[in-house]
């Protein structure tokens, strides 16, 4: 116990600080940066609170993504982005959901799935593509066994392209998510 | 079962004079292959016979698939790779099944590790496993149409694409025993897989995994596809082993092409490479941790995952690593200063990957769930055909690094962590172990970090030709196996992963223990879904 609290006096605050950053002599190869996620996540708690009182709650849905966008959403809640300090959260049912959170072309095993999903989650609800293949199948375009996109399963409030969007890619999505 | 399996591998020329003599009647030709192939044809019937003898004298099934070649012999083709590590060899058995009888007999009763892959077989290519343990489909969910073989030649699509997903369960009956169904959607930001319980009281009796669920049909979309759209399918056939599906695919690209990638881009492969497996094992120490509710290690784990990322993109421009390994070699280099920051970085993330481990191995809450959960013995291990960190933790030492050096990993001398127990504890201790070696890997390779050029002249294999790539992915081995077509074309490719081969081993793990610890055990292994469905 004591060993803990002694390690994270030592080791300080995480959060929001860059987990690697290059000296500023070195230029990190090419990217579009999306902000940083400090002020992305400060927007987000207004409009959370705007719109939902104190707390937006997401539904996952995987329709047959490659595992990277999990990786990315879950990032979202590690030290570093730790999104559920502006009011966000993954929830095990979609009963309890605001908002799904779909990746993946889908893929044609997956859609009932999908719908059945949809049709849990109390209206009214935002649906969110993450990912290119969620947004327009992505890679998968052409196969006979995924779709073109998930509006082609459930209607897609929001797109936040990516393969996979950063998470600060996501937040931002989150964010215009909310303003429309 | 077969019970010959501790034997030490023979060297390959005595393994095929054992052949011949042993199966003089069969018609066995072995063909000269490549560097280190060596193909043998065998007559279908005798086939799971001369696979039995062959795993006998120390070869390890790396994956099997059927080819349609009805079109212009008349025939499918089966193909069985087995590696003999002991002087990186790869001894493929092919059968032609002939296309009015589409039946062979399963090699699974002799190499249970052909399990998988025979039902797979099955339901891609239509040929029927006669005497199979278990020949549901795999893949194809039961509303598939009847013929519906994605990976035949003449393979159309079926006009009706909706296809509701229903099994086929094996009951389990007596007294007090319930069924409990999970799936596919979890409760969580988790890949979909159904898995069926049949539990007595909190004791698991028996568990059926069905996957399939994401299948995306990757193998049939990247069928005449070029080499830069087809790497681009196989690099996102998984999320967290981009990078190792992008080397194994450039190796098996490489490899028919007959060019080798200059040094400087096999170094840094290795160095990528091993990158991966330090963000996928800091993300499995989390991630174990937090099912066991210790919620400052899963964060700190969270965190070092974050960091190796991070250091990701600031270097190679991509969190997951994709867009740097292609056929010929790499896209991006690392300059002085660059290196030297990656140095300091991991020997920082060093230092606090032995703090995370130490305080989560003090803790007796936390060792309480971990010891003795899951446990694993080598011997289901070896006849599982389990591979990777799953396996070096219940005692099977086997690394591709060291059976079939590939990258700059020949040039590198490195630990393989190995811990008996077969437990949650033990893969606990082998990812922790693998990240340290991973980074003494990196030093390693920054210090002799060769010069030169970071690709070669254009790759193009020859039509007809074909490569293997064998890589070991964080999850263990991966094999990406491609036909070239004409004009730079991949004419056909299949690929199978590390979790293909681990996943049955779940299932074996987690008997006798409670359902509760499912997710645990399940966690310790991590495997991935999406490129098990494809
Ligand atoms: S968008 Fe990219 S990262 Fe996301 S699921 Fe598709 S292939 Fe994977």
């Amino acid at each position: 116990m004591w060993e803990i609290l002694l390690h994270s006096l030592r080791k300080g605050v995480v959060t929001a600080k860059p987990a690697a950053p290059l000296p500023h002599d070195l230029a990190p190869a090419p990217r579009d940066s999306a902000g940083p996620i400090e002020l992305l996540g400060e927007a987000l708690r207004s409009e959370i609170h705007r719109l939902f009182g104190r707390s937006m709650k997401l539904r996952h849905v995987d329709c047959g993504s490659c595992n990277g966008c999990e990786s990315e959403l879950q990032a979202l809640l590690n030290p570093f982005y730790d999104l559920q300090r502006f009011g966000l959260d993954f929830v095990a049912s979609p009963r309890h959901a605001d908002a799904l959170i779909v990746t993946g072309p889908p893929a044609l095993h997956l859609e009932e799935a999908l719908r059945l999903t949809d049709e849990a989650t109390p209206r009214p609800r935002l649906v969110i593509a993450v990912g290119d293949c969620a947004c327009s199948g992505g890679f998968c375009a052409g196969s006979f066994a995924t779709r073109l996109g998930v509006h082609e399963v459930v209607p897609v409030d929001v797109r936040i392209p990516g393969c996979p969007p950063r998470p600060e890619e996501i937040t931002r999505g989150l964010l215009k998510a909310l303003r429309k | 079962m077969t019970g010959s399996t501790g034997t030490p591998p023979l060297p390959l020329d005595h393994v095929l004079r054992s052949l011949r003599e042993r199966f003089a009647d069969a018609a066995i030709e072995a063909e000269p292959g490549r560097r280190r192939e060596q193909r043998v044809a065998v007559p279908a019937a005798r086939l799971s016979e001369v696979a039995g003898a062959v795993r006998g004298w120390g070869g390890s099934l790396i994956t099997a698939f059927a080819l349609d070649e009805r079109e212009p012999h008349g025939h499918f083709r089966l193909r069985y790779l087995f590696s003999m590590a002991q002087e990186d060899a790869v001894l493929t058995l092919e059968s032609a099944i002939h296309a009015g009888d589409p039946h062979f007999p399963s090699v699974t009763p002799e190499v249970p590790a052909a399990h998988w892959l025979e039902r797979e077989i099955q339901d891609m290519m239509g040929l029927l496993a006669t005497g199979h343990p278990d020949p549901r489909p795999l893949v194809a969910h039961d509303g598939w149409p009847r013929g519906c073989h994605p990976l035949r030649r003449d393979f159309v699509p079926p006009g009706d694409m909706a296809w509701p997903p229903r099994f086929a369960f094996t009951p389990v009956e007596g007294e007090g025993v319930f069924e409990i169904p999970v799936g596919p959607i979890h409760a969580g930001i988790i890949e979909p897989g159904h898995f069926r319980f049949a539990s007595v009281g909190e004791s698991v009796l028996k568990l059926d995994v069905r996957l399939g669920w994401k299948y995306r049909g990757l193998e049939t979309l990247a069928r005449g596809k070029r080499i830069a759209p087809a790497l681009e399918i196989a690099e996102r056939a998984c999320g967290l082993c981009a990078f190792s599906h992008a080397l194994a695919f450039s190796g098996a690209v490489e490899e028919a092409a007959g060019v080798l990638a200059p040094p400087r881009a096999r170094a840094l492969r290795s160095l990528a490479g091993e990158l991966e497996r330090i963000y996928n094992h800091c993300g499995d120490l989390a991630g174990i941790l937090l099912d066991v509710a210790y919620a400052v290690g899963a964060a700190e784990g969270q965190r070092l995952k974050e960091v190796a990322q991070q250091a990701c993109d600031a270097l190679f421009g991509h969190r997951f690593l994709r867009g740097l390994c292609v056929p010929g070699g790499v896209t991006r280099d690392l300059d002085d200063a660059r290196q030297r920051w990656l140095r300091a970085l991991l020997a920082r993330l060093r230092v606090d990957v032995e703090e995370l481990v130490r305080a989560a191995t003090a803790n007796d809450a936390v060792m309480d769930r971990l010891a003795g959960a899951g446990t694993l013995g080598p011997e289901p291990a070896r006849d599982l055909g389990v591979v990777g960190p799953a396996a070096r933790a219940c005692g099977i030492g086997h690394d591709v690094r060291r059976a079939h050096p590939y990258a700059f990993y020949p040039d590198l001398d490195f630990q393989v962590p190995v811990r008996s127990a077969g437990d949650v504890s033990a893969r606990f201790s082998v990812k922790a172990d693998e990240i340290q070696e991973s980074i003494n890997i990196i030093d390693q390779t920054l210090l002799r970090l060769p010069g030169g050029p970071l690709l070669t002249e254009r790759v193009v294999p020859p039509a007809g030709r074909s490569g293997l790539g064998l890589v070991e992915s964080p999850r263990g081995l991966l094999s990406h196996w491609i036909r070239a077509g004409e004009d730079g074309t991949i004419d056909e490719w299949r690929m199978r992963s590390a979790s293909h081969a681990n996943w049955p081993a779940v299932a074996i793990a987690v008997l006798d223990n409670i359902v509760p610890d499912f997710p645990l055990i399940n966690k310790s292994f991590n495997l991935c879904y999406a490129c098990v469905d494809r």
